[in-house]
């Protein structure tokens, strides 16, 4: 039971804050939060520069050869900068599947452009009142070599950008998981305006055909592959809510030790502190439970209880958290010349995406009594 | 990073399951259950005789001091399948104030009492709060003062749990009276034995049917070597020793097995209609905000002892698990409580209790724990100050 980072990940992390802090300062964010798109290419670059887009891309396919670990650590550091930067959609739900279960050519047409980052490739996994990606409406159906898609996906990142989106869809009984390109005859993309700006679209598949060549996984494994997507999906979006929780947190301190009120720094009031301290319990049962789900899939160990646990803290911990800093702020918090209005939408998008702590709650409780999930 | 038991450490903890499947006989159970969580009875010092013979106390202590020299991971792993087991393992003694003893008390009380300790074969009360003295223990009035080659101990202290089976009592005593001197370095520690002349004990009877006492000290002289460490230490053993104390009580060893025995009885209860318990959306929801909140104290625990292996434990790391763990367990015994419906209010003696009535008697205990060991207003300042940088609140 190891809880300590091993060199090669406190390196990735110092790395990762250092460009981070660097560029994605609360002035470059002004700039970019005017632009059509929430995205600092100036920053994707460095981080493609640097190497750091591809932590967990093998070195024949250009990148570092890392594990989910470092991966989860690059990307709670983008959190703790709220940078506008996708690297979940784009580094976890679309390449480390295609990395696992892609073929050679699939892994070589896609990932090295990722890593140099000239390429994007996102995931469409949520659908409408259909948020597990392992059970989509969405239908394929066989067209010659390839499938037909129709269905309907929303909150896709960055879709009108990206080289091919992965999406999953039912076949038959089974499921698949498709690599879709945004271009082809048969997708519509609608643009959707989310909370914290990132450019999310509808995709709306009408017989949207997939080429042979972009079919990622189909027949008995490919619910199991779709799971195997999510659940890294998941705990990515718990690693972001610690940087996110956790940095907001600090901020909240720091701030309340300035404000002087009544002659003194509200800080130094025990009602602040403990709502303060109370933020701190809550982001260490969050990142525990992240670290500890993490470290599982980075093993590729069963991990489906702990993944739920870890997004339940997520939900509770983004929420409470955002609310305790803009209330320990007064004022200042919704500003939006100072920092924290940001922490605030990326703490509540990650928590409403892939699975509410009440929606996953339920799911543990079905586990529970399905005898699946007893205390070890 | 790899947030796994060790092969070992999963055989250590099958090892110890077993073990304990075969020590806690009927008879004993019964024993321990006469006696909420204090033990004392005759089959429970045969029990912890053998707990000391098979050399699973001291599992995690170096070995020149008889332990068997593995880490704070395999130590805590053996007080947490203790807990689990039921056996009410005087862990104060052993976890918390054995290690502070063993690192600060002279030559020959060291000797005397950590094989005594790791052999199961004692315990100690902790004598900290007074009448007057609580929250705020600089204030205690307890005093010790020199008189040749003895200490001269006289005062009154409250809540000394275990007096009644314990062998020494770790008492805090003023020992410096210099109006200019800080309280803080005005306190010592001193290890008072229970068969002195002057040392008596009443006992306090408690909500939860938990005995504990007020004793008294009425010109008590123990020998100058029963002071521990040198005069003045005292307040910082007692952070040393509370960091500890806020660990151990948090141990989840005992709320894991309570967990699976609620969850296994609702499966296996029909209810009128045919449907089992947990068959009701409200039960599963109940028990995984359990399951989800009792994973993040028992990965807190983890990693501290993972901490304190590499000699850390951090003072907002130790309060926060105190915090956490007290007021969840609260919230827990709520949730499992609301499963087992009206028969939750039970007491084990009755027709129809449910799970030997443990979901009754925790509804009683809990009371404590969220100030016991440190009360979790200033578990909370702690956290503000070592944990975010907020200044020292006025109080």
């Amino acid at each position: 039971m190891d809880f300590s980072f091993n060199d090669t990940q406190k390196e990735v992390q110092n790395l990762a804050n250092q460009i981070l802090t660097d560029l994605s300062t609360t002035e470059r964010l002004n700039v970019i939060d005017q632009q059509e798109d929430r995205f600092d290419e100036k920053l994707w670059a460095q981080l493609a520069e640097s190497g750091l887009l591809g932590t967990s891309i093998s070195e024949e396919n250009g990148g570092m050869g890392f594990g989910f670990t470092e991966l989860s650590l690059f990307i709670e550091e983008v959190g703790r900068t709220v940078a506008a930067a996708p690297v979940i959609p784009v580094l976890v739900s679309a390449a480390l599947p295609i990395q696992k279960f892609g073929t050679p050519e699939q892994q070589k047409r896609l990932l090295p452009g990722v890593v140099s980052g000239e390429k994007l490739i996102t995931a469409g996994l949520l659908e409408a009142l259909a948020e597990c990606p392992s059970a989509p409406a969405t239908v394929a159906e066989s067209a010659g070599k390839g499938f037909k898609l129709t269905g309907c996906k929303i909150a896709v990142p960055f879709a009108y950008k990206a080289e091919r989106i992965l999406v999953t869809a039912k076949v038959g009984d089974e499921v698949g998981v498709f690599l879709l390109d945004p271009q082809a005859d048969g997708v519509e993309l609608n643009r959707e305006v989310s909370t914290t700006r990132e450019p999310w679209y509808e995709v709306v598949l009408t017989g949207a055909l997939v080429a042979e060549e972009d079919v990622l996984m189909t027949g008995s494994e490919g619910q199991a592959a779709a799971l195997w997507v999510a659940e890294r999906t998941m705990a990515a979006s718990c690693a972001m809510q610690v940087g996110v929780a956790d940095q907001s947190t600090k901020i909240t301190a720091g701030y309340t030790c300035e404000r002087v009120q009544f002659g003194v720094p509200v800080g130094s009031f025990q009602a602040v502190q403990h709502r303060a301290a109370d933020c701190f319990i809550d982001v260490t049962c969050l990142k525990l439970t992240t670290y500890q789900a993490v470290s599982l899939l980075d093993s590729e160990k069963e991990a489906t209880n702990e993944v739920l646990m870890a997004k339940i803290w997520a939900g509770d911990t983004g929420h409470r958290v955002s609310y305790a800093s803009q209330h320990l702020h007064g004022g200042t918090g919704i500003d939006k010349d100072y920092h924290l209005w940001r922490y605030c939408l990326w703490a509540r998008q990650l928590e409403m995406t892939l699975g509410s702590s009440a929606a996953l709650l339920a799911a543990l409780g079905g586990r529970i009594a399905e005898g699946r999930a007893f205390a070890e | 990073m790899k947030i796994e038991f060790t092969p070992e450490q999963d055989a250590l903890r099958q090892e110890l399951r077993a073990y304990f499947s075969e020590l806690m006989t009927p008879e004993l159970t019964a024993e321990v259950s006469k006696a909420v969580g204090e033990g004392g009875g005759p089959l429970f010092w045969e029990a912890m005789d053998k707990l000391g013979k098979d050399g699973w106390i001291g599992v995690g202590w170096p070995e020149e001091m008889g332990g068997r020299g593995l880490s704070e991971m395999e130590q805590f792993i053996f007080v947490e399948e203790v807990m689990r087991a039921g056996f009410p393992f005087p862990f104060l003694t052993t976890e918390s104030v054995g290690p502070i003893l063993a690192k600060y008390a002279t030559a020959r009380m060291k000797e005397e009492l950590v094989s005594k300790i790791l052999g199961g074969k004692m315990m100690l009360g902790i004598g900290y709060s007074e009448p007057g003295a609580g929250t705020d223990l600089m204030s205690l009035k307890t005093t010790a003062k020199k008189d040749g080659d003895e200490w001269v101990i006289n005062g009154q202290k409250m809540w000394t749990s275990l007096a009644h089976h314990a062998d020494y009592i770790w008492l805090a005593a003023r020992t410096n009276f210099d109006p200019e001197v800080k309280s803080h370095s005005a306190i010592s520690i001193f290890l008072v034995p229970t068969d002195a002349e002057g040392y008596s004990c009443s006992p306090v009877h408690t909500l939860g049917d938990v005995r504990t006492n007020a004793t008294y000290y009425d010109n008590v002289r123990v020998p100058a070597d029963h002071l521990v460490g040198d005069e003045g230490m005292g307040m910082l053993m007692i952070f040393e020793q509370l960091n500890r104390e806020r660990l151990s009580l948090v141990n989840v060893g005992s709320f894991l097995k309570l967990f699976n025995d609620v969850t296994q009885w609702a499966s296996d209860t029909e209810m009128p209609g045919g449907k089992t318990v947990i068959d009701q959306p409200w039960v599963q929801i109940n028990l995984a905000k359990c399951r989800a909140g009792l994973e993040a104290l028992k990965l807190i625990c983890y990693r501290q002892a993972s901490e304190m292996t590499r000699g850390n434990l951090a003072m907002e790391d130790a309060s926060a698990a105190k915090v956490y763990g007290t007021e969840f367990f609260v919230e827990l015994y709520r949730n499992l409580a609301e499963v087992l419906g009206v028969s939750s209010t039970l007491h084990r003696d009755s027709k129809g209790s449910v799970l030997n009535g443990r979901l009754e008697e925790l509804y009683r205990t809990a009371s404590i724990i969220t100030f016991g060991g440190g009360t979790n207003e200033v578990q909370r300042d702690l956290i503000a100050r070592g944990g975010l940088g907020m200044p020292r609140a006025k109080r």
